[in-house]
């Protein structure tokens, strides 16, 4: 602020100092020069006063545009400080609010969005701290510089120097206030062109499959069309508006010049007064110009800080004292009740309990709240009803942190971040040495693909680096998980993606670990649950059947009906093998 | 949403060697674009004079006003300035009005024509092409790239035009005027369009270190969001921020850095112009003094050394951006150009011709040839992206009508790259294959595809109502032959269970549904588009025991009378092939029925094996008992 009102004394005193030059070589009287200079040349030298004074006063003029520019310079740069260091602890704080708020937040929410907020919002908030408030402030504070020596030098015509600007500021406004529709229209022709665009190119197989290039072209030329179309008429409206805008703005610097004019002949200012006015408002008139238009902007800023709010202002998860040490691994739960959506219930009672080293399968059909249960378990979602304990303690009652700790899970859909594969893998435990974590990967089998790849456990993840494999993925979460080595191990359907002889081969590690976790695994293909103490099986938020693979296989039930399916096909490798070996 | 982080992915165009010097041959190649609007461009053109001329004017305004006092004193006709000043604004306001509308249409329509060829030529590159692209590196060169290149195109052009007309109509003024305080005004010149192109050079390179880091950041978002999950269950919150900090660390950095030059930009500028008009009003004031030149003169000097800075800073910018651009340009034409690797023949294009002339025929192809496909043929294919390492040797298959070819064996065994073969995504480097008996390369590639159906193991759905999604299979099909093959491919009951069934919108990249429905949508539309040769890909491979079974009964009808390649890990899908091929290592080790095929005892036999319930959990010492129980055929009857 101080920068930029010190610029502007400097900015403003160049043309004084031509006044005033001019003002003594037209009238070729020291007396009308600046008093100080006639004295400082009147002390030094009689020679030729006149000239020395001109020299002076380009001298002084060169000198002031120099400092007013170093000013101009800081201003800058100190503008760039405050709104980069703001924006940066508004980045972090979003970041971390992310990571603390409650799982349920994400539900319904649409990652495009939430990224737009962090990104795109926080830099319209950035443009505006940046460039528009200081526009603004610059033109307030050069009206409020120029006025005062404006009126100094002469009242009317000061007056009418001032008469079409708000005009223009009020036009401004009220018109991009107007336009915000058809630039909301053309951004959304813009999107719809882009996700046109994306879908072709992702689903590029599909298209050619079937055929549809040419139907494909003319979607997307539709798209690009109205785009272009929309584009056009958000240019004509701005070239309507500038021409307007501009014809305003020259006709204020105009009425200077004539009025002015005819006031030096009228012998009411000098010639050097006619330049000062005329110079001070064709440098005011400019940014006057703009401030109808970051007036506007401003509206975006605050919807922008609206949409950024919105996620600082969701409550984050509470704090609970942390039991600290090692659990042992005991799961109890006893009348469960659980929803998303309050008329959607997904669990509904279900109580069981889990001794600690105890491996349990979990089975049922997609949707009876096989993955609620563990979501629940891990305290990311909060339950609505009944009890989940750990060691006998009410989850919903101890550290978050701490409970998560405790619980190593290799989710559904698993997550790895764009880091290299080691890094990925300590994540679990970030001291890990090196051989514990090739130990936890041959455990889940995954050893060798990792070696494969050219940068082995260095290799990055993901778009950047080697894509891989659903299997793969999996896998290197669960030697994630086996890294940790936590007192619950929970597999969400974890192995789906890979194929029957590496499955077989984790199960075996699996089973050289028994009893050193709790251990929950999640399927769908019997073959990995059936080594399991107790199998558990969901049937719409109900626990309908508990036992051994054994028992449960001979009672009536839904799990006998899957081992049926299985058994069928089952039933028929195996005869096709005994006939086989007969023929063969 | 995808972010795309263009500097981390090699794709041979490096911007600082492509923006070292200017590539004068690309931006002629992109005016080409513009040059399809000429009425428009004229008319650009022709704006961007008018306020050159009326800049150059308006100092003459004030100098003819100052004069007029000067020389008649009261008797100074000042209404005759004003009205020129009024005819000035005017054509300045016409003008300005004129060439945002102009630029904004020229800078949109050569975005849309670069757009729609480069799409254009996208659809018919063939996957070899795609194969390198990832799409976020598509999507930049379609998206952010045309816009950058249009706005260069137009708007630089607009300045370019006004920028030289006006310094050429100053110069000449100023000359015209007084030729010595013209010359000590253009002594500036040099200096300041040296400053000004280092300056902008550097401000580019570091907006571009800014961009970096924010794409960084928002992938940091995206995976905040996506790993939330992941994040919280193994309590990444504080480690995740502290990498954070890191990159909004950088990102200040390199922001600071360039607002920092930016504003010492500008200073620099005024003080060399300030320069200027300080040896104007020194060398001026002298002669005013002296008598020779008038303070209208000076003054409208004054104010032309002020505007004669603004187009070098203009021109400054636009030539580092376009130096800049030129990455760009390279890649945007890269697109234009790329041939596609796979295309119809000249042979095949001109019997198209003649086909079109003969007009439509029943049985016969738009290429003159059959319309049926009554055998596809391998003859000793081969096929490798490096011949050192070939994917696939010495390929020999035959398909007939009616018959189903299974492909089984590990992955990255070459089947894969073998349908694609069939499909003619891909051409074979050795050998050939036979439709009908004739070499497909000599019929047409849009024939051929027009014939496929293609259900594949990631199935892509489109944004839009599921009904829509399926009958992308045929354009043309009715709401009831779209239920249908719905209900064929074992889709219909959860369709009818989403609140809008059918009309279900399924989001982008069909984010509302799950792996198997996007499978059981995608076989749906293979079945509706009723093709003569099926292919289909793990198409089954995410969906659950019970349809699975469900849509075997109905596979059995969808496939009498076609040709059908079948890639499958789950047996029970292949067993009923005619004929199943094993493929190992690019090669075929085993061929023949189910029984030939378990009778050899060789590989096939192993994997049905394996796929044995009893196999998957042998080595559980503790359960096998269980096992053998389960797997006993004879349970079923038990109770």
């Amino acid at each position: 602020m101080l920068a930029m009102a010190v610029t502007n004394v400097f900015m403003f005193a160049a043309p004084l100092i031509g006044k005033y030059a001019i003002d003594v070589a037209h009238s070729r009287d020291l007396a009308a020069g600046i008093p100080a200079l006639v004295a400082l040349i009147e002390r030094f030298d009689a020679q030729s006063p006149h000239i020395a004074h001109l020299a002076l006063c380009a001298a002084a003029s060169v000198l002031l545009t120099a400092v007013g520019g170093v000013f101009l310079y800081l201003r800058g740069r100190w503008t760039a400080i405050a709104s980069e260091a703001i924006c940066r602890r508004l980045r972090e704080e979003l970041y971390r609010r992310l990571h603390h708020v409650r799982a349920t937040f994400f539900d319904g929410a649409d990652t495009g969005d939430l990224v737009q907020r962090c990104s795109s919002d926080v830099e319209t908030v950035r443009v505006f701290l940046s460039a528009d408030v200081v526009e603004m402030g610059r033109a307030i504070l050069l009206i409020c510089t120029m006025l005062p020596i404006l009126f100094w030098l002469n009242v009317e015509l000061a007056w009418l120097s001032i008469s079409l600007m708000p005009f223009l500021v009020v036009g401004a406004y009220v018109f991009f206030s107007k336009v915000k529709r058809v630039f909301e229209i053309t951004d959304r022709s813009e999107g719809a062109m882009t996700t046109v665009l994306q879908e072709n190119l992702t689903g590029i197989r599909v298209v050619r499959a079937f055929g549809r290039q040419d139907y494909e072209i003319g979607r997307f030329g539709e798209k690009i069309r109205a785009f272009r179309e929309n584009y056009y008429w958000l240019s004509r409206l701005m070239g309507w508006y500038w021409g307007i805008a501009d014809f305003f703005a020259l006709m204020q610097i105009g009425l200077v010049l004539i009025a002015g004019g005819f006031m030096v002949i009228d012998g009411r200012i000098s010639v050097g007064d006619f330049f000062a006015f005329t110079t001070y408002v064709s440098m005011a008139i400019w940014p006057v110009r703009q401030l109808g238009r970051v007036l506007t902007d401003s509206g975006k800023a605050v919807v922008a800080l609206t949409r950024i709010d919105h996620i600082l202002m969701t409550p984050e998860e509470d704090a609970a004292p942390a039991p600290g040490g090692r659990a042992e691994g005991a799961i109890r739960i006893d009348d469960l009740h659980f929803h998303y959506d309050e008329h959607e219930p997904v669990l509904r009672g279900i109580s069981l309990s889990i001794a600690a080293g105890e491996t349990i399968g979990l089975v049922g059909a997609p949707g009876s709240g096989k993955s609620s249960l563990i979501r629940a378990l891990l305290g990311l979602y909060p339950y609505q009803g009944g009890s989940v304990t750990l060691d006998g303690r009410e989850i919903d009652g101890i550290d978050r942190k701490w409970l998560r700790r405790q619980i190593g899970v290799v989710l559904q859909e698993p997550f790895l971040y764009s880091k290299s594969v080691a890094e990925n893998l300590r994540v679990a435990r970030a001291d890990a040495p090196f051989d514990h974590l090739v130990a936890a990967a041959k455990d889940a089998a995954v050893h060798d693909a990792i070696i494969g790849f050219t940068d082995g456990y260095d290799a990055l993840v993901g778009e950047r680096g080697v894509t891989l494999s659903g299997g793969q993925r999996q896998r290197v979460a669960l030697a994630r998980a086996l890294l940790k080595d936590p007192p619950v191990l929970v597999l969400d359907d974890s192995l789906s993606a890979v194929d029957t002889g590496t499955e077989r081969q984790i199960l075996s590690a699996l089973e050289r670990r028994r009893g050193r976790h709790t251990t929950i695994v999640i399927a769908h293909r019997l073959s990995t649950v059936t080594h399991a103490d107790r199998i558990l099986v969901l049937d719409r938020g109900r626990l309908v059947q508990s036992g051994t693979h054994d028992a449960l296989a001979r009672e009536i039930g839904p799990y006998r009906r899957l081992c049926e399916i299985q058994g069928e096909l089952d039933a028929a490798i195996e005869a096709d093998l005994k006939t086989g070996a007969a023929t063969g | 949403m995808s972010h795309y982080d263009d500097d981390n992915y090699e794709d041979g165009i490096d911007e600082r060697r492509a923006a070292a010097r200017m590539q004068t041959h690309l931006w002629k190649r992109l005016f080409g674009y513009a040059l399809n609007h000429k009425r428009d461009l004229w008319l650009l053109g022709g704006c961007s004079l008018v306020p050159a001329a009326v800049e150059t004017l308006y100092p003459l305004i004030t100098k003819g006003v100052l004069d007029d006092i000067e020389a008649n004193g009261a008797d100074a006709n000042l209404w005759r300035w004003g009205f020129y000043y009024l005819v000035c604004t005017i054509a300045l306001s016409l003008s300005v009005g004129g060439f945002i509308a102009g630029a904004g249409k020229i800078r949109c329509y050569v975005s849309h024509d670069i757009r729609a060829e480069a799409f254009r030529n996208l659809q018919r590159l063939s996957f070899s092409f795609y194969d390198y692209r990832p799409v976020g590196w598509l999507m930049a060169r379609m998206t952010a790239d045309c816009e950058r290149l249009s706005n260069i195109l137009a708007w630089g052009f607009m300045d370019f035009i006004w920028g030289s007309a006006l310094m050429l109509g100053i110069s000449a003024a100023m000359l015209a005027i007084n030729w010595q305080l013209a010359l000590v005004t253009l002594a500036v010149l040099p200096v300041l369009y040296w400053v000004s192109l280092k300056f902008r050079r550097h401000i580019l390179t570091s907006a571009r270190e800014v961009r970096r880091a924010n794409s960084r950041i928002t992938g940091a978002y995206n995976e905040a969001i996506m790993g939330v999950h992941t994040s919280k269950a193994f309590v990444r919150e504080d480690a995740n921020l502290a990498e954070f900090r890191g990159l909004t660390g950088r990102m200040f950095g390199a922001s600071v850095k360039n607002m920092t030059l930016a504003a010492a930009y500008l200073p620099i500028v005024t003080t060399l112009a300030s320069l200027a008009i300080g040896m104007v009003l020194l060398v001026g004031g002298i002669d005013v003094y002296h008598a020779p030149l008038t303070v209208g003169t000076l003054v409208a000097f004054m104010a032309y050394v002020r505007h004669f800075f603004d187009p070098v800073e203009t021109l400054g910018h636009w030539f580092a951006e376009m130096q800049m651009a030129q990455a760009s340009a390279e890649r945007v034409l890269s697109l234009v150009d790329a041939k596609p690797a796979i295309a119809d023949s000249e042979d095949v294009r001109r019997a198209m011709a003649a086909q079109r002339h003969a007009g439509e025929r029943r049985h016969i192809a738009t290429d003159g040839g059959p319309a049926r496909v009554t055998s596809i043929e391998l003859q000793n294919v081969g096929f490798g992206y490096d011949p050192a390492q070939p994917v696939l040797k010495g390929i020999n298959l035959e398909a007939r009508a009616g018959e189903t070819i299974a492909l089984v064996g590990p992955t990255g065994g070459g089947k894969s790259t073998l349908v694609n073969i069939i499909c003619r995504f891909y051409e074979p480097t050795v050998g050939q294959v036979l439709i009908n008996g004739i070499d497909y390369r000599k019929r047409s590639l849009a024939w051929l595809q027009s014939n496929l159906g293609m259900v594949m193991q990631s199935a892509h759905v489109f944004s839009g109502p599921i009904l829509e999604n399926i009958r992308y299979g045929r354009l043309d099909a009715t709401d009831a032959e779209t239920v249908e093959a719905a209900r064929i491919a074992g889709a219909h009951d959860f369709i009818t269970a989403l609140p809008d069934g059918y009309q279900t919108d399924v989001g982008e990249g069909g984010g509302r549904l799950s792996a198997g429905q996007k499978q059981l949508i995608s076989f749906a539309r293979a079945i509706l588009a009723d093709p003569q040769v099926l292919v289909m890909d793990e198409a089954t491979s995410s969906v659950d025991t019970e349809t699975e079974r469900f849509i075997q009964q109905g596979l059995a009808r969808v496939l009498a009378g076609r040709i059908a390649f079948i890639i499958a890990h789950r047996l029970s899908t292949v067993r009923h092939a005619t004929r199943i091929v094993v493929v190992h290592d690019g090669e075929i080790v085993e061929s023949g029925n189910h029984d030939e095929l378990i009778a050899a005892q060789g590989r096939y036999a192993a994997l049905y094996r394996q796929q044995s319930l009893r196999e998957a959990t042998r080595g559980w010492a503790a359960v096998e008992a269980r096992a053998t129980a389960m797997t006993d055929p004879a349970l079923g009857q038990e109770t």
